[in-house]
């Protein structure tokens, strides 16, 4: 339909209804969404593709082709969305375009390409009911759905231009303000100045002096292009409210300022303005009123500073775009000196809107103070990325949860990072923030333009606000002083702290050129450049002390704070890639050497370590796996005789004996390590022989005997004296233990008690704490399960119980219960394969209700199905119990995991003597850096100061306390300064001729025969698959050694070739001399004296 | 006229004084490094920062731009102020240590460190040299390049501009760090204005046609 010049909005209207009228709205219609992300990702090839299907099956006329804007799920694109019937396709491939062209004319739905819920798995057809679309509220990201943004006739069919007519028609300036003022529309740009009240500043200038109006659309946060959506997809909204707000304030020109960078947003305004001025809704004498009104567009050269109004002005004016002081404000001198007032291209949007419904209506979504609707560009580790429109007010968790679908990745969410550069970032606990300017401004944020970035465990908040730093100190226009120079010096310090040189007096430096940033700058983007940098200190002291007191990043993004990220991520500080290295090389007593260095139990680990270097390992990052560390340093143990690494001593001195009590991991760990510091050292032991939850807690299947025994025996020397069958509390007390002599004591009892389900009947005969029965069998053999098994709990006890009743003679079936999903027990993920495999059942999402019984023996577990709520702090979804779900499940046996504690009791002195304990966790209390209690002379570490946890974090803690009780003993303070834990060996790499992508897995033992047996389950590397796997090791030390043989080079950064002739290390026993060490660290090694951070 | 409070003290400005002009009038000191009377006001420097408005609802402004208004309330001193005033001392101090303006400045506010890298550079980019040049020269022969930590003064295509009429007005006006005239390399100099007729500089021929009557600058005296 041609469109001919309209002379009055009578003849606007007419048009209108005739367009209407002339629509089919049955015609089915595929529309292709093809913005900037839609074309980026390849729906002009879609588009084509239909067409030519289209012509091909002689559809035309039956089935049309919609073309438009970006619809907001813009990581689905391309997609296309079927209308009327609402139908919606993620992610089209071309080659399906034709299937779906057939579907559409036959009012058919293919099922196989319909979006994916990953919650529940099913798939949902309509494009209003997948859960990103359905938590929104889109009066304006909607639109961009129904038009075409070239084709003024699609606007004026749905609705548009209606609103500038009935402007026209009343003919009150006055009433539009109003209408304006009561709808609280506030600017979308970020500072929230409410629109009405701007527009009735500018129609009160005296008169006679020309007036301009500005749409801002220099959009230039990172990450933010809600306004290129609407530029884009619905050009023609923001003409009309323009030219409404024209009318209200007496303006006669307009500019469109919008960066260049947005080519497709200029070719479609440039477009609908055409189109509006050959239509007489535009320009001249509009619609036959004698109203003129025109619009120049502007194009912004990219600078970020040109998005503050004063700065824009200049640009817009033709000089460097720079702010300067207001007031006056543009509102009294603008463009030319003349008044002025800047609108954000979402509140130009809004204008219609509010004509059309009125003010009232519009007032009513949102808040009272922040009214309306806002765009939001939701970006970063969220699972729906993409444009999001939400009433204002709404909580920040329902954008991130619910809409966005929560995170990614495993990694849980920690903070969101609102309105661009010049916001802060909110971190996860405060996400029951609603989303309107006041409540974001509290929490040292902004509402800003919309951008929100999602950040997640692995992105380092420190970093986060270096980088937006990085930004602003390019971006700052220079001009006033503080703003230049305080964003580059905040940049600086905050360089220094990622980068390791970070002093405790960063923090307050920091700090305080923050608040002089923000209170001497003199625009917009210097009084909120300190926001990041603000907000992150605020909400992450934490992460910021790591970095400069502790030395480590925790996300492992600063690389001079992280190393090799295998090294960093052991607790114990084993430098995987090195002895991986000499695998690599062939040379195993190196390896041994590497490994045992820094780790006492090197053969335990290598089998029932949860290996954290593995989940940090770099070759596992961006979809590949990890080298398989754990079976390699298998290989290397199985191969090695703990004898033959002889540690370096130094000589018994005539300190008071240290008392450890309990012999597990990590009182052997802390005998160890005293011992080679010269000190005597006691363990009390209250079993028969040492080991403690190695033996009773772990299965055999798992962790064989005689592997324990070889690995303690090794640690056992003159220095140090056994007392087993002792047990703290019945034969000796830490008072008792202080009068022998002992001059500190390392307590370190681990966790032998479970915690009760606390429901009744947890006494009647059957069921079992999980660790008495696991103690009962690994201890003493006596197999207490029969039967149906039930287990209750999601953690490694859980499982270790499931698999050892599997094993016992008279047990029929064993199931796993647990409240959550699979996917969030914290046991790990192999053995619960491995369980599986075996024959357990996994029931999760239920909660156990009452124990029934008959006969005062267990009968069966009445429980209820859970399903999964809101997110709770850890960011995972709570189990919620759905009533009139209950089932029972018979049971012989039911053995609770749920969780354990220590035995406090024996600790129990009463009176000024007492150690502090958390009753409720049953755990004692210490300072995490000493691992003090409230007794001096007393230490404790291990699972009874953690509740349970792994071996390798008992293993730290028992060097961590060696360290420290030296420290004591010594009469020194108890400090060990933090230390980036560099690579300083220089292992030559092997070339690589066949280095393969795939890992490779130690075999296991079939899972038919493991049911039978308690023979261990997984089997160690042959020489060929460990050289082959070593080969896969990325070799992340050698960024921070540099390659090649220059010796020269290598000393100064104290480096030491670390490839000495196999010769020099005799297999059988090496000298500790024969080890080369680096000149920097000379005396460090073997001493175990630093902690596990510490350790070189 | 315009009523305002200075420190407490009522007083009455001409209607169009900035603050700056307000506080100089009724002889309370200001500090600043980028204003000049006979300059349009540019407020870059930050130095004369001062409180107006209620508590609570006060802010800092810098004297220089900021626009008497009736019933104002301003604090030229206020802890507030003095606060943020050393902060930007001790930037210029870590910036252009060198020069005997930020030095007397900074011992003035009881600045006696600064606690960032330390920097040696000659300019503030306090931009008085372009408004001299500009406003006072009509020259409009230098101009500031980049943005952020890339501003920087200098000619267009950093050529030798031939709006630059070697008057040496904008080493004149240098506040902090003394502009340093570069006569040795004449076609990289701003204005090469320290080739000027005193005897120092009357040697050197190829300076002959230069028009500047400026006391020679240090570096001309050494050299």
């Amino acid at each position: 339909m041609e469109l001919e010049q309209l002379t009055s909005p009578a003849a606007f209207r007419s048009l209108q209804r005739r367009i209407v009228a002339e629509h089919d709205w049955h015609v089915p219609r595929i529309v292709i969404p093809a913005g900037t992300c839609g074309q980026a990702s390849g729906a002009n090839d879609l588009i084509r593709v239909t067409k030519r299907e289209m012509i091909a099956r002689g559809l035309v006329g039956k089935v049309q082709l919609r073309v438009t804007g970006c619809h907001g799920y813009c990581e689905l694109e391309p997609s296309v969305l079927v209308v009327p019937s609402g139908t919606f396709y993620p992610r089209v491939d071309m080659a399906n375009m034709a299937r779906i062209v057939d579907a559409v004319a036959n009012d058919e739905v293919l099922e196989d390409l319909l979006y994916v819920d990953e919650a529940t798995g099913r798939r949902i057809r309509r494009q209003a009911d997948i859960p990103f679309f359905r938590h929104q509220t889109r009066p304006l990201m909607s639109r961009n759905e129904r038009a075409d943004p070239i084709r003024l006739i699609h606007y004026i069919r749905e609705g548009g231009y209606a609103a500038l007519a009935t402007v026209l028609e009343r003919g009150d300036a006055a009433w539009v303000i109003d209408e304006v003022k009561t709808s609280g529309l506030r600017g979308r740009g970020g500072a929230g100045f409410p629109t009405g009240l701007k527009w009735e500043m500018l129609a009160s200038q005296n008169s006679g002096r020309p007036r301009f109006l500005v749409c801002n659309a220099d959009e230039g946060d990172p990450g933010a292009y809600m306004d290129r959506s609407l530029l884009e997809g619905n050009p023609h909204s923001i003409l009309e409210g323009m030219v409404i707000g024209a009318f209200a304030t007496g303006a006669r020109e307009g500019v469109i300022y919008v960066r260049a960078e947005y080519p497709l947003a200029i070719k479609h305004l440039l477009i609908a303005m055409r189109r509006a001025r050959s239509t007489g809704l535009l320009g001249e004498d509009i619609l036959g009123t004698g109203f003129s009104f025109d619009i120049e567009l502007v194009k912004g050269a990219g600078a970020f500073v040109c998005g503050e109004e004063t700065a824009l002005v200049r640009s817009i004016d033709g000089r460097v775009g720079e702010p300067r002081q207001r007031p006056p404000y543009p509102v009294e001198r603008g463009i030319e000196g003349m008044p002025t007032i800047i609108n954000n291209v979402e509140t130009w949007a809004n204008i219609p809107h509010i004509i059309d419904q009125g003010g009232v209506a519009f007032s009513a979504l949102g808040t009272p103070a922040s009214s309306g609707t806002k765009i939001f560009s939701l970006v970063g580790q969220v699972r729906n990325t993409g444009l999001v429109e939400v009433p204002m007010g709404v909580s920040i968790a329902h954008i991130v949860n619910d809409i966005g679908g929560g995170p990614v990745a495993s990694a849980p969410i920690k903070a969101v990072q609102t309105g661009g550069p010049s916001g802060g970032c909110i971190p996860a606990s405060k996400f029951d923030l609603p989303v309107e300017f006041e409540s974001l401004k509290q929490a040292g944020s902004i509402m800003g333009s919309g951008g929100m970035i999602v950040m997640d465990t692995n992105t380092c908040m420190v970093d986060v606000a270096r980088y937006f730093m990085a930004f602003l100190k390019d971006e700052s226009c220079g001009k006033c002083f503080t703003c230049r120079k305080g964003t580059q010096r905040l940049y600086e310090l905050l360089d220094d702290i990622v980068s390791g040189r970070g002093t405790p007096a960063h923090i307050p430096l920091l700090t305080e050129l923050a608040e002089a940033v923000r209170e001497t700058s003199m625009c917009g983007l210097g009084r909120s450049a300190p926001n990041p940098v603000l907000s992150t200190i605020e909400y992450f002291a934490e992460e910021y002390r790591r970095h400069i007191e502790d030395k480590r990043c925790d996300a492992f993004v600063c690389q001079q704070l992280v190393g090799a990220p295998c090294a960093t991520a052991c607790p114990v500080g084993t430098e995987a890639w090195r002895y991986v290295a000499h695998i690599q090389r062939g040379e195993l007593a190196e390896a041994y050497h590497v490994i045992r260095e820094a780790n006492p139990f090197p053969s335990v680990c290598a089998r029932v370590c949860h290996h954290p270097c593995e989940v940090r390992c770099r070759a596992g990052l961006a979809g590949g796996d990890p080298v398989a560390i754990r079976a390699l340093k298998r290989f290397v143990t199985d191969g090695s005789d703990p004898a033959s690494f002889v540690p370096r001593r130094q000589p018994l001195n005539d300190r008071p004996p240290v008392a450890i009590v309990g012999s597990g991991p990590a009182g052997l760990t802390a005998a160890h390590f005293l011992s080679l510091k010269g000190h005597r050292v006691t363990i009390i032991e209250k079993e028969r022989e040492p080991g403690g939850m190695l033996y009773s807690a772990i299965p055999p299947y798992r962790l064989p005997r005689e592997v324990i025994r070889r690995e303690v025996d090794a640690l056992l020397d003159e220095n140090i004296t056994l007392r087993c069958n002792t047990a703290l509390g019945r034969d000796v007390t830490i008072d008792s233990l202080l009068d022998e002599g002992f001059g500190a004591i390392f307590v370190a009892i681990g966790a032998h008690e479970s915690l009760r389900l606390g429901l009744d009947g947890e006494d009647v005969e059957g069921v079992i704490p999980s660790i008495q029965f696991l103690k009962s069998f690994n201890l003493a053999g006596e197999p207490l399960a029969r039967g149906r098994v039930g287990v209750i709990g999601g953690g490694n006890s859980a499982v270790d119980a499931a698999r050892v009743a599997l094993r016992q003679p008279d047990v029929e079936s064993v199931t796993i219960l647990y409240r959550r999903t699979r996917a969030e027990m914290p046991a790990f993920a192999d053995e619960i394969d491995a369980a599986i495999e075996e024959g357990v059942t996994l029931e999760t999402l239920v909660t156990p209700q009452s124990i029934r019984a008959q006969w005062g023996r267990l009968a069966g577990l009445e429980f209820l199905r859970n399903r999964l709520g809101d997110r709770d702090a850890s960011g995972r979804r709570r189990p919620v119990p759905i009533q009139g779900s209950e089932e029972v499940l018979a049971l012989d046996t039911l053995v609770v995991a749920i969780s354990e504690g220590s035995d406090t009791d024996c600790l129990a002195v009463v009176g000024a003597n007492r150690i502090d304990v958390d009753d409720r966790a049953r755990t004692v209390r210490v300072d995490p850096v000493t691992l003090r209690t409230n007794r001096p002379q007393v230490f404790a570490g291990g699972d009874v100061t953690t509740g349970p946890a792994t071996v390798i974090d008992a293993i730290a803690a028992g060097k961590r306390a060696a360290t420290m009780i030296d420290l004591y003993l010594a009469g020194a303070e108890l400090e060990v300064p933090g230390e980036a834990l560099l690579p300083r060996h220089y292992v030559e790499p092997v070339a690589l001729d066949d280095a393969s992508a795939v890992r490779l897995s130690p075999r296991r033992v079939p899972s038919s025969v493991r049911r039978e047996s308690f023979q261990e389950v997984e089997m160690a590397f042959t020489t060929e698959q460990a050289r082959a796997e070593a080969a896969r090791c990325l070799r992340c030390d050698l960024e921070f050694i540099g390659g090649g043989d220059d010796e020269a080079t290598l000393a100064s950064v104290g480096v030491t070739a670390d490839q000495a002739p196999s010769g020099a290390v005799p297999a059988g026993g090496a000298a500790p001399g024969g080890f080369t060490v680096g000149p920097g660290d000379e005396g460090s090694h073997g001493d175990g004296a630093k902690p596990p951070g510490g350790a070189s | 006229m315009i009523d305002l409070r200075l420190n407490g003290l009522p007083v009455q400005v001409e209607e169009g004084s900035t603050l700056l002009e307000a506080a100089g009038m009724y002889g309370i000191p200001i500090p600043t490094l980028c204003h000049m009377d006979g300059l349009s006001p540019y407020g870059a420097c930050r130095l004369c920062v001062v409180e107006v408005g209620a508590d609570g609802r006060s802010e800092l402004v810098s004297a220089c731009t900021y626009p008497a208004q009736d019933g104002l309330l301003v604090r030229t001193a206020s802890r507030r102020v003095l606060r943020a005033r050393r902060m930007v001392l001790e930037l210029l101090l870590a910036s252009c240590p060198q020069s005997k303006a930020i030095q007397d400045l900074a011992a003035a506010h009881d600045v006696r460190r600064q606690r960032f890298h330390q920097e040696h550079e000659d300019c503030i980019l306090c931009g008085l040299c372009v408004r001299m040049c500009a406003e006072q020269m009509t020259g409009h022969a230098i101009g500031f390049q980049g943005r952020g930590e890339h501003r920087s003064i200098g000619t267009p295509y950093d050529a030798r501009s031939a709006e630059c009429k070697l008057c040496g007005g904008c080493i004149y006006v240098c506040p902090a760090c003394s502009l340093r005239c570069t006569y040795t390399d004449p076609e990289r100099a701003v204005c090469g204005g320290c080739a000027n007729l005193a005897p120092p500089c009357l040697d050197k021929s190829q300076f002959h046609d230069m028009m500047c009557t400026m006391d020679p600058c240090v570096a001309c005296e050494i050299g």
